[in-house]
């Protein structure tokens, strides 16, 4: 297994910049997922380090050296497809054996390490059938096969579960991570889909517009995001993000005002507030929001527009002066559209984000 | 009633219209398996009285006059037409694979190249050629048909080629990359095998052309022993007499291997030809 | 930018071979339009004339009569294999068995080689023995055999059938695979909307054919006006030049009386023309394409 490093990747199609200045560190037998929207460059990034792209500048190191000159067959690396990318015209056994043969093994030493893969994955009983043959969750764990079966030092993965439906998705997730802990493998994951991310990774690296955005632990990023693209990219429902401007006054010496309505804030988070140059965004997850049937010192009044139960959790998309919002309570507290609410929030879990730059105050 | 009417003007239609389709070759048919006096009666004989192959026996025995110069003509057909494939396929399928899989300005010139292929005239072409084909002292050679038609099928061969190489995913290519073949070694192990039906379809479709064409074939060669089969079928015309019996074995034994060909195959020529105008 | 220019060595000698095929001759026709040749072909005794060529070309009394005739041929012979083929493909357009079947019997005219048909037609169509004549008089319609082809008033009119019916296939297959463009989606909504059957096709799957028309209309314009075979293995131009067209005549010029330099000059103006056709078809693509 082997650390890769990014440093001051660059890679444009025309005009545009896919990736601009990306630098990365994973270290050996971590599990880092690439996440963002689609056009991110999160693919790009995977397929220059896979070798099959080139980059326009800076440096790919797979166990510190140079692969940027590397043919994809000489970096070591293996990749899972989206789509599998199965050789339809070749058995399962076949599909695992080929990057074996590749490399010119011995055919006992190929026979053994194919029944290996496949008794690992389950896929024994599949050994002499067609990719066509074999429902999307079986290609899946073939694709895998043909991965693990090399050895390699860095596994890739380019959104290897989205092509599975919701029940499967779930099932495999726990798998991958299984898989990852008990070979101890290096593996970049890319995602689009921020909880396959969070659950999955040691380390998320959140990319948009072909730059990175944050680099860190799921936890982390999601306590504090470093910016506001961030905040609402991580955690579902997203994070509500409400335009406010800094006022002066009151009893605290400041607070935040809304569209209608108006809030102090402790000082220092008053303090943070201040820095912006211009608005403020404020950013409050779902859970910390606390609702209250009656007015009190410190809350402010808003609408309940519509109730959305999911079983363990009920949210409410709430009206707040002239922005709506996204609270949640248990699943026991019934609570009617067009009822009317006092929130507070929780100061320790206020996120202050500069309006203009986006970035965390 | 609305339900009824549509369903049956159309197949209607489609029997009148493969009526009209058929009715040629069926024609060539019955005639060929009649002998001169029966072909020359009239009104015909809508069915021969008499059916004979002899017209056939005649073509295909080399001890008889006609049926050597037949033989020839289509030995003839059959090297021009299959050296133009066997050449046309090894410099197509490359191109085609770089034209489906690389990104570089000027890809759409190949589109240009198919059109505009198909809008000059191939008169516009003819003259120079044979000019060309005169300096290099080509004229009446197969080797001059094979160059011109070899040159002017690949902007559709590659055309062809490139519509089957797109439906490839390329993360195929990819993986065999990554799983340790080089980038010629994952197109030949591949790519080539799972292309395989669209290059068979491709160069049977050139074949096909090179087969069936007329005027380069009418235009350059001018020795008898040379001529192709479509130039040759000039030869059951004489002064006196058409043999129009032997006419119409010899077009039936050209067209049919083609035909059928063709038929056996038509799925592919279909999707590879329409592809193009149906996307763009 | 090192790989971009290996992508440009798999290309070259297809590209080369294309600018060789085409540009040389173009320009080549164009020089020897210019020139008065020799009818042994001796080149080098080439004489500069100018635009005589074309002076003499657009001065031609037979040249204005294989004009009309090749407006008539390339007009009508593309109207009507557009609509025989676009009918067989609404026709086709269902799933019913032996669907495949009858579509390659429809396929036939298109994959046989031309000069066997032209043939064949030739022997349907023959003056005194010709099965359509047989036909016309058997059904009672005439009471003696019918000249098709040495009548100068039916003979383009039998060419023109005669490439019909081996073009229409070629339409048939491309509206084919437009037709099966049309979302099903669609069709279904505007059912659900109450459209009729007319309506449907009117606002949905007209609309939805009209770049593939397009494509069809023009490859077949150009293939008509270029279309060779079957009136020289059929009538050569005869009888009287009743069924000269351009091309024919071009290649009587070049290759029947040696005249490399008239012919040139003839190629060059059939060129023009079709150009100038090209141009509009392309303004009008791009005019769609800016209104859609």
């Amino acid at each position: 297994m082997a650390e890769v490093r990014l440093a001051n990747v660059r890679k444009g199609y025309g005009e545009a910049l896919a990736v601009d200045d990306l630098s990365l560190s994973i270290a050996d037998g971590e599990f880092v997922a690439l996440v963002g929207p689609s056009g991110c460059g999160k693919t790009t990034t995977l397929n220059m380090i896979a070798g099959l792209l080139e980059p326009d500048g800076g440096d790919i190191l797979i166990d510190g050296r140079r692969v940027n000159d590397l043919d994809p067959k000489d970096r070591d690396i293996a990749m899972v497809f989206q789509n599998y990318a199965l050789y339809p015209n070749k058995s399962v056994r076949k599909n695992l054996a080929f990057p074996l043969q590749m490399r010119g093994l011995a055919r006992a030493e190929i026979a053994r390490r194919v029944d290996e893969a496949a008794r690992m994955l389950d896929i024994g009983h599949l050994l002499e059938r067609r990719p066509r043959e074999l429902s999307g969750g079986q290609q899946q764990r073939v694709a895998l096969g043909r991965a693990l079966v090399r050895e390699p030092k860095v596994f890739l993965m380019d959104e290897p579960l989205s092509n599975l439906d919701a029940k499967l998705r779930v099932q495999m997730r726990s798998e991958l991570k299984r898989f990852h802990q008990d070979l101890k493998a290096t593996i970049v994951y890319v995602t689009h889909d921020q909880l396959e991310a969070m659950t999955m990774a040691d380390r998320m690296a959140v990319m948009q517009g072909g730059k990175l955005q944050q680099y860190d632990t799921p936890e982390r990023v999601y306590a504090h995001p470093a910016n506001a693209f961030v905040a609402s990219f991580v955690g579902s429902p997203a994070m509500n993000l409400i335009p406010v401007r800094v006022t002066d006054g009151g009893v605290a010496g400041g607070g935040v005002a809304g569209g209608g309505w108006a809030l102090d804030l402790p000082p220092e988070l008053l303090a943070r507030a201040r820095q912006a140059r211009g608005g403020v965004l404020l950013g409050i997850r779902h859970g910390a929001i606390r609702l209250l049937p009656s007015a009190a010192p410190g809350t402010v009044a808003a609408e309940v527009l519509t109730v959305e139960p999911t079983g363990d959790i009920t949210f409410l998309n709430l009206r707040l002066g002239d922005t709506d919002l996204v609270a949640s309570v248990p699943p026991e507290q019934l609570i009617a559209a067009g009822q009317r609410l006092w929130l507070t929030f929780d100061m320790a879990r206020l996120h202050l984000f500069d309006a203009t730059s986006e970035r965390a105050l | 009633m609305r339900r009824g009417f549509w369903p049956l003007a159309g197949w209607l239609y489609l029997g009148l219209l493969a009526v009209f389709s058929l009715l040629p070759m069926a024609w060539m048919l019955i005639t060929s398996v009649k002998t001169q006096f029966a072909a020359i009666q009239f009104p015909p004989e809508w069915i021969p009285s008499h059916p004979t192959l002899d017209a056939y026996a005649e073509l295909l025995s080399p001890g008889r006059e006609i049926g050597r110069v037949f033989l020839r003509y289509l030995l003839n057909s059959l090297w021009v037409s299959t050296a133009t494939t066997v050449l046309g396929v090894i410099v197509a399928v490359p191109a085609a694979y770089a034209f489906s899989r690389f990104r570089f300005p000027g890809r759409n010139l190949l589109f240009y190249g198919v059109l505009l292929r198909n809008m000059f005239p191939a008169v516009v072409f003819l003259m120079p050629l044979f000019i060309m084909m005169r300096f290099l002292g080509l004229v009446n050679t197969q080797l001059s048909l094979i160059l011109t038609y070899l040159t002017f099928g690949l902007p559709l061969s590659i055309w062809l080629l490139k519509g089957f190489f797109d439906n490839i995913p390329i993360q195929l290519e990819q993986a065999a990359r990554i799983d340790g073949a080089s980038r010629f070694k994952a197109f030949l192990l591949v790519v080539m095998p799972l292309s395989s039906p669209g290059i068979i379809a491709t160069a049977i479709y050139s074949f096909i052309q090179a087969w069936n064409e007329y005027v380069y074939a009418l235009t350059f060669l001018n020795d008898d022993a040379k001529l192709t089969l479509p130039v040759g079928l000039q030869h059951f015309f004489t002064e006196y007499a058409t043999n129009w019996p032997g006419l119409m074995a010899a077009s039936f034994i050209m067209s049919v291997p083609v035909v059928a060909m063709f038929l056996v195959l038509q799925k592919y020529f279909v999707r590879a030809l329409t592809d193009g105008a149906v996307k763009s | 930018m090192v790989r971009h220019r290996a992508d440009y060595l798999y290309v070259a000698p297809a590209v080369l071979v294309m600018v060789l095929v085409i540009a040389y001759p173009v320009w080549f026709t164009f020089y020897l339009s210019m020139f008065s040749t020799p009818p042994n072909l001796a080149l080098e005794d080439k004489i500069f004339v100018g635009l005589d060529n074309y002076a003499r070309i657009l001065g031609a009394d037979s040249v204005h009569e294989a004009s009309l005739n090749t407006l008539v041929w390339t007009v009508a012979s593309t109207a009507l294999a557009f609509v025989l083929g676009f009918g067989a493909a609404l026709a086709l357009n269902r799933p019913f068995r032996g669907r495949g079947l009858l579509r390659g019997i429809l396929l036939v005219p298109y994959v046989i080689s031309a000069v066997a048909a032209a043939y064949v037609w030739r022997w349907l169509l023959h003056s005194d023995l010709g099965v359509l004549s047989a036909l016309a008089m058997a059904t009672g319609l005439r009471s003696q055999p019918f000249n098709f082809l040495d009548n100068t008033d039916t003979v383009l009119a039998s060419l023109i059938m005669v490439n019909v019916w081996k073009e229409f296939p070629f339409v048939m297959i491309m509206m084919l695979a437009g037709l099966q463009t049309v979302p099903d989606q669609l069709l279904r909504a505007a059912q659900v909307d109450g459209a009729g059957p007319w309506q449907r096709f009117w606002h949905i799957t007209v609309p939805h054919l009209g770049n593939v028309s397009l494509v069809t209309v023009l490859l077949l314009l150009a293939a008509n006006f270029n279309g060779f075979t079957i009136p020289w293995v059929m009538t050569g131009g005869g009888p009287a030049g009743a069924s000269e067209i351009w091309i024919t005549q071009i290649y009587q010029l070049a290759f029947g009386r040696i005249r490399f330099g008239l012919a040139s000059a003839y190629s060059v103006i059939l060129f023009a023309v079709m150009m100038t056709m090209g141009y509009f078809y392309v303004r009008a693509l791009v005019g769609r394409d800016r209104a859609s």
